[in-house]
């Protein structure tokens, strides 16, 4: 699948301010944001919506005729694009009720933080069924790819919450320690992932043209330069450059993060050094995004001449 | 009624005039214009409802050459539909066509991620997703001779190699056609359901041959008396 | 369907209008239904009522529309910018006013010193009929159209064997056949016919066997495909005629009644007259009477020919039938299946099983049809005995050196299993069959000021027939109807420019082109063509001093030119579709057509039938002008329905006759343009049931022919399965001719060899010539289905098919030479080499390579924008070939044309290359994905307008189907 860089911001930018604004709702319940002020809880709140606007924001620049855009909450019925921004919508004016409570500490708060951090997940939910409902992408149709999500979510959302708590100077290690434990599950469940990715299975190019006795072979696909499917569905990317792209991702993503967090938690560097552990995790994760479409490939690629998908 | 399209896969030649007389008639059609992009340039590439894949079946000597026409299948499953956010994608539940309103798309390709068959293409210009209609403003329009209301592509085929017709009735020709000459679906394991059967090429019949004389050498030509 | 609800009205039917033509989106000449919307086009469709095509359309015809729109369409009459050089491309706009005094001036001073200093050739044009007239009235002998790098092997074979033949002039009985042989078609041939046909044969069950090196297109269909060897398909077709002798399976009925096998021929090597026919004191063929025992003539009804015999004529000369040199010829080893399968890569089981198929479907599931006719001899015969065996063959067989021979030895399969014109067969299509040969000689020399005495072109059957002077030399520019090609019925255009500028035999004035690609895709050596066109003598004069172009569009030929008259479109104009042409005849009906004009003009160009009505005014040719020397035709309408050919006999066939209620021969009727509008432009004359079959000894049809002019006789036409004709230029190469003979010992060579009576295979000439080890393979084209020669490249929705062409290999022979899928490969000829991205395939004799022709386009022409995939990535085969054989030159010091040696047809497929990978130290073009050689950019021409970026046709904006609120609401997953 192309991989648009548009979604890629998308995805990655509002799974990060989900994740933050998980957290912040998280904490209200549990209590660990108790130790910061209420302005200090705001600005956590405003952060992750900026951040959720942004990949908002991004994710209709890859809309070819913007102007129907507000159509897209009317199939709320079957479509997980349509109940992602059903959601998303939703999560503003409870989110600014949820900043409201806060700020004067209305009695039903925790109702607020809660409603807020479950449309949160919920819209990450829906976002990546929007993926994980595709037949069409074996490397998609799978429960691990919501679980990455939310994964992904919480996990980005987590350091930059840590990274946020630092800076208020309230870092809290039992929260440094819950996330780096979510880091690792994140970690193996990637690796679960890429693992079962590499398994042959699926749709052949002799189940799409119907030709299961011998060998198929594309001569000739009808047209001699890309059209829109060949853009979007065609792309390819070297097997060796792939292997080396993950290795990286998941250095970047999992590894040199949670290295760091655990510098911080180890009180070997500076608490500030979280920060940098967050802009590291949302550029590996900007690279795993890129590789999640880049390694997806759609069965349609059968009838470009692909022997499986 | 559940409307789509036999292919005969024994008499495809792959001439490509059923794209062309789809891209023709719906250009100017219920869901057109179909652009192109860069027309007289390099890389041309417009929006097509229809085009032919020439695959290799079998290893050389013994291989075959396969053409396969692949337009929308008008799936009793369609994905493509489901995953429209704005309703633009439906199936209609008269007679199964699919279809794309116009005025209601927003260009987010997610129904052609859900197509297994590639049978929805961006139009470069209008930035709305395009797609076969079955030629709905053929086949409904009585102002059309009775003949002509035909999708385009089953009109103008010069090998009859495209049927369309109603495959819930069971004496239609596209029913009867796939019944008797097992037509199957495109990558049934899916779960689309497509409408569309294709036909597989027949296997030829075992011809007779006159058997060589028991004698070696030339069996005699003699002259007969023939009147000229 | 009947009317769904809540559907909106799509089309505005009260705005709409239908108007009826003839397609020319390529040669097969479909009937076509224009849906015309506020003067744009809606919609083309085939012609349901149409007899060629029966309302299917090709995927070009369904691309019409984008033709009409192309950016390279010429707007106005072009002079090249005086100082400039030719081919720099600088051009002025000229008024036709101008243009055509110009021309007049020039032309008239040719037509009053020597005629023949203007060579008029025309390409891919339907209207030779008025071309060759207007060249006659001329007074030009040097006139022919593309036929010579087309078709002519295929139209000479079957005319001189059996007068009809494969392509337009017969068809095979879709309708009956039972087994369907079909040898070396290209994809563009006969385009919607054959694809009707072929599924008519699919749906009946009839078995359809493919011969031809690549599997793609009809091939792909067909129950069997042969992979022969290109340019042996004759070995193959005579060794399976060895087979057949051998098991005696032959049709001696047919032969006796039918063709020229009884007839008894001269047996006297290296006697005057040997290999000639046995004739009596009044010239008829003689046969041996088995009532009689004795020698009678072989017209005579009432005789009992021997098939097989040696006798002795009356003064003791030795005498055999035909048919003995036949099967003592086939007979040879060398045609033995197990030797055949050597040369044509066909294994010997193949060979005979497919001889033995032929032969059960021949003889014993024969047809019959039970309809009384009347043979030639006045004989009530009560049925038509079908022996359902059909072939069709076309440019594989044409384009190679013994495409005559090859031809002639799959007509003659066909006329000893007895399937010439009978049920199930191979058809002739009106106006044929025709006498063998027909009668028509061509036109020997010219006269200032005067018509030729005859066409231009015409049918040798003799050596005095040939259009050389005095001393043996050619008088035509093209050198047909010389010893280098005497039976060159189609001329040889090829050769026009190369002879012109060598100027051998002579240099001319004014080359006139009509819709002829000639420096680029319709020449061979194309890079070496642009050098003649631009060739200048000591005195700085051009060597062809005046190019003139006609052409509808920007093609790399117009660059070349000096004056260009810009031509309609074919939906802009009046045209004919004549039987006295190419006809669209179906084997049972007499069928012609016509086009009208179906969009208003919109640029300032004019038909160039019109313009030729015109000029043959101001030229004051005799069948155009008036007593009063006035021009006898207000134009090109008027010249069709008044002018005759012989009284009663015009261009179109149907509506004759002053109330127009006459068919094929009548008065002109002044409103037939009308009768054939409303009759939705096309005439069908069905032929009764008695007329079908076996026409040319059907007395019934011999009598309706000649009252049309078809034929000039109701004689017997006697299909020839030994050629008298061959043999005495034969014998004129053996010195043993009483009449003209060569004088080069080359010429004789090749009269001595290649004019057998008897076909026979030979490896065609350049191979003869070239070392099969350094090149080891086959190279030869094609085009696909959906493009017609170098027209559509312009057309915005079929080069989104195509835009640019591979060389297609074998996948064993590409990763033996370490040749990727899509990998760039170096391409070497005796003439030179080429680059280009290849395409591994299985469906590929493995020793060929191939590609699809006229993909490629020169940079800046065609309407095409510079980085266009056909000037970047495309490639043409053509600079891989020359005109002239490769090897040593003959006695005389110039080098023979590639040609077949009998007709003069250009031998573009008898190529042999070698293939190698492009370098790592040589990648630097090839990373880029360009092919090489490259050419120049050609200029744009004045007012040239770009092809914009985006293009969205229509001719109204869409009614949508609005999907409602509640339907969006409420449906769920279903």
């Amino acid at each position: 699948m192309h991989p648009a860089f548009s979604v890629l911001i998308f995805t990655v930018t509002s799974g990060a301010g989900y994740g933050l604004l998980a957290w912040l709702g998280a904490g209200q319940l549990l209590g660990f944001t108790q130790t910061l002020t209420v302005n200090q809880q705001i600005v956590i709140g405003l952060m992750a919506m900026v951040l959720v606007s942004i990949g908002l924001a991004s994710s209709t620049m890859h809309l070819a005729n913007p102007k129907n855009a507000w159509r897209s909450f009317s199939r709320f019925r079957t479509s997980w694009l349509s109940r992602e921004a059903v959601f998303a919508i939703l999560l503003y004016p409870v989110a600014g009720l949820y900043a409201a409570a806060i700020f004067w500490q209305w009695s039903g708060i925790n109702i607020l933080a809660g409603l807020s951090m479950i449309l949160a997940l919920v819209t990450l939910f829906t976002t990546s069924m929007i993926y994980a409902s595709l037949k069409t992408i074996r490397q998609w149709n799978t429960p691990m790819v919501p679980a990455l999500f939310m994964a992904y979510a919480l996990i980005s959302g987590g350091v930059l919450f840590l990274a946020v708590d630092a800076f208020f100077g309230t870092l809290k290690p039992q929260l440094q320690a819950v996330v780096m434990g979510l880091v690792v599950i994140t970690l193996a469940l990637k690796l679960v992932y890429f693992f079962w990715q590499g398994k042959p299975q699926g749709a052949t190019i002799q189940t799409a043209t119907g030709f299961s006795q011998a060998s198929v072979r594309l001569l000739d696909a009808g047209h001699s330069a890309p059209t829109f499917l060949n853009r979007e569905f065609g792309y390819q990317v070297a097997a060796d450059q792939l292997l080396r792209l993950r290795v990286i991702m998941t250095l970047v993503t999992f590894i040199v993060p949670l290295a760091l967090v655990y510098c911080v938690f180890g009180g070997l560097v500076g608490a500030e050094l979280l920060g940098l552990a967050w802009l590291i995790m949302m550029a590996g994760l900007l690279l795993e995004r890129w590789l999640f479409f880049a390694e997806a490939r759609h069965v349609v690629r059968l009838y470009q001449g692909e022997q499986r998908t | 009624m559940k409307l789509g399209l036999v292919v005969d896969l024994d008499t495809c030649v792959g001439c490509h005039a059923c794209a062309t007389a789809c891209k023709q008639w719906n250009t100017s059609g219920t869901i057109g214009p179909l652009s192109d992009e860069r027309p007289h340039g390099k890389d041309p590439s417009g929006s097509w409802l229809n085009r032919i894949h020439s695959y290799e079946v079998g290893d050389s000597p013994h291989s075959k050459t396969v053409n396969i026409p692949m337009s929308c299948m008008h799936c009793e499953t369609a994905d493509c539909v489901t995953v429209c956010p704005t309703g633009a994608s439906y199936k209609r539940e008269e007679d199964g066509i699919v279809l794309i309103d116009q005025d209601k798309c927003m260009g987010c390709n997610l129904c052609s991620w859900a197509c297994p068959y590639g049978a929805r293409e961006l139009d470069p210009n209008s930035g709305t997703m395009k797609k076969c209609t079955l030629c709905v403003d053929r086949i409904y329009d009585e102002q059309l001779p009775e003949a002509e209301r035909q999708p385009a592509c089953v009109l103008t085929c010069p090998t009859s190699s495209r049927v369309f017709g109603d495959f819930d009735d069971p004496d239609s020709e596209v029913s009867r056609l796939t019944r008797e000459r097992a037509g199957q679906q495109l990558m049934p394991e899916l779960g689309y359901n497509p409408v569309n059967t294709y036909l597989p090429p027949r296997i030829p019949k075992q011809q007779d041959s006159m058997s060589v004389s028991p004698m070696q050498g030339v069996r005699q030509l003699v002259n007969r008396i023939i009147n000229r | 369907m009947t009317q769904s609800q809540d559907l909106p009205q799509f089309e505005d039917h009260s705005k709409q209008e239908h108007r009826y033509s003839t397609c020319y989106m390529c040669a097969c000449r479909c009937g076509i239904k224009v849906t015309i919307e506020d003067e744009k086009i809606r919609f083309v469709q085939g012609n349901p009522d149409h007899p060629v095509n029966k309302g299917v359309l090709c995927a070009k015809g369904n691309s019409a529309i984008m033709k009409q729109l192309s950016p390279a369409k010429l707007t106005q009459p072009l002079m090249r910018k005086p100082g400039t050089e030719r081919g720099a491309g600088e051009f002025e706009p000229i008024s036709w006013d101008a243009a055509l005094d110009i021309l007049t001036a020039r032309l008239a001073n040719i037509r009053a010193t020597d005629p023949k200093k203007l060579a008029y050739f025309t390409g891919r044009d339907q209207m030779q009929a008025l071309t060759g007239l207007w060249a006659s009235q001329f007074g030009t002998i040097n006139w022919a159209a593309h036929g010579g790098f087309c078709s002519v092997n295929m139209a000479a074979a079957g005319l001189y064997t059996m007068g009809h033949s494969f392509w337009e002039f017969g068809d095979p009985d879709w309708e009956n056949t039972k087994y369907f042989m079909m040898w070396g078609v290209a994809e563009d041939h006969a385009s919607n016919p054959i694809k009707l046909g072929l599924k008519r044969i699919k749906e009946r069950g009839a078995k359809f066997v493919a011969v031809n090196p690549v599997r793609t297109g009809y091939q792909a269909i067909a129950d069997e495909w042969i992979a022969i060897t290109p340019g042996s398909d004759a070995m193959f077709a005579l060794s399976m005629m060895q087979v057949l002798l051998r098991e005696g399976l032959i049709d001696d009925e047919f032969l006796i009644r039918y063709t020229n096998g009884p007839q008894l021929v001269i047996n006297n090597p290296g006697q005057q007259g040997d290999g000639l026919l046995l004739r009596d004191a009044k010239g008829n063929p003689q046969i041996w009477d088995q009532h009689t025992n004795s020698l009678q003539s072989a017209l005579s009804p009432d005789v009992a020919p021997a098939l097989i015999g040696e006798y002795e004529a009356s003064c003791g000369t030795p005498v055999r039938t035909a048919f003995s040199i036949l099967m003592e010829k086939y007979m040879a080893p060398e045609y033995a299946p197990e030797a055949a399968a050597k040369i044509c890569g066909v294994d010997a089981g193949t060979i005979e099983r497919i001889a033995l198929e032929m032969a059960h479907v021949a003889f014993k599931e024969t047809i019959t049809i039970d309809t009384e006719w009347t043979d030639w001899a006045g004989r009530t015969q009560t049925q038509f005995i079908g022996r359902p065996v059909s072939m069709h063959a076309m440019r594989g067989i044409s384009a190679h050196s013994n495409g005559f021979q090859t031809c002639r030895a799959i007509h003659l399969l066909q006329v000893v299993l007895g399937t010439i014109d009978c049920p199930g067969g191979h058809l002739a299509k009106p106006p044929f069959p025709k006498h063998i040969v027909p009668p028509i000689k061509p036109a020997k020399g010219n006269a200032p000021n005067t018509p030729l005495e005859s066409a231009p072109l015409g049918f040798p059957n003799q050596p005095e027939d040939l259009v050389i002077d005095e001393h043996g030399k050619p008088r035509r520019i093209d050198k047909a109807y010389s010893w280098d090609a005497p039976i060159a019925n189609h001329g040889l255009m090829h050769m026009v420019i190369s002879n012109a500028v060598a100027g051998d035999p002579y240099r001319i004035d004014t080359l006139m082109l009509f819709m002829a690609n000639m420096a680029w895709n319709s020449s061979m050596n194309t890079a070496q063509t642009m050098d003649m066109l631009r060739a200048k003598d000591d005195t700085g004069e051009y060597k062809i001093p005046f190019i003139v172009t006609c052409d509808a569009f920007h093609s790399e030929t117009v660059n070349f030119s000096d004056l260009v008259l810009p031509d309609t479109t074919f939906l802009e104009r009046y045209d004919t579709i004549s039987m006295l042409d190419r006809p669209i005849s179906e084997v049972d009906a007499a069928c012609d057509s016509i086009r009208q004009p179906i969009l208003a003009l919109d640029r300032d160009v004019r038909s160039w039938q019109e313009v030729m009505v015109d000029l043959a005014g101001r030229l004051k040719f005799p069948a155009f002008t008036n007593d009063e020397g006035q021009p006898k035709f207000k134009d090109y309408e008027d010249f069709i329905i008044n002018f005759e050919r012989a009284p009663g006999i015009g261009f179109l066939a149907g509506w004759r006759g002053k109330n127009g209620d006459k068919s094929l021969r009548g008065e002109p009727n002044p409103n037939q343009w009308k009768a054939y509008i409303d009759n939705q432009c096309f005439f069908k004359f069905e032929l009764e049931p008695n007329q079908r079959y076996m026409r040319h000894a059907n007395k019934d049809y011999m009598e309706l022919a000649k009252e049309a002019g078809w034929v000039g006789s109701t004689d017997q036409i006697v299909i020839e399965i030994y050629s008298e004709t061959l043999q005495k230029f034969r014998l004129a190469g053996q010195g043993l001719y009483n009449g003209p003979q060569p004088t080069e010992e080359h010429h004789k060579e090749r009269l001595k060899t290649y004019f057998d009576p008897l076909p026979f295979y030979y490896a065609p000439l350049e191979q003869q010539r070239t070392d099969a080890e350094k090149y080891p393979f086959y190279a030869v084209n094609q085009r696909p289905m959906f493009m017609y020669h170098s027209w559509d490249s312009q057309n915005s929705w079929l080069r989104q098919i195509m835009s640019q062409n591979y060389l297609y290999m074998h996948r064993s022979k590409g990763e033996a030479l370490g040749i990727k899928d899509f990998g760039w490969a170096w391409v070497e000829s005796h003439n030179g080499r080429i680059r280009a991205q290849v395409k591994l395939m299985e469906g590929v004799n493995p020793e060929t390579v191939w590609t699809w022709n006229a993909i490629a386009k020169q940079q800046g022409t065609w309407g095409l924008s510079d980085d266009a995939n056909e000037s970047q990535q495309g490639f043409l085969m053509n600079h891989l070939i020359n005109e002239l054989l490769p090897g040593e030159t003959e006695a005389g010091g110039h080098r023979m044309t590639n040609s077949d040696p009998v007709t003069g047809q250009a031998a573009w497929y008898d190529l042999r290359v070698k293939i190698t990978p492009v370098g790592a130290d040589e990648t630097d073009l090839a990373e880029q994905n360009l092919t090489w050689p490259r050419f120049d950019k050609v200029k744009p021409l004045p007012s040239f307008t770009p092809a914009s970026k985006m293009s969205s046709y229509s001719t109204h904006p869409n009614i949508n189907i609005s999907r409602g609120w509640r339907d969006i609401f409420s449906r769920g997953d279903k």
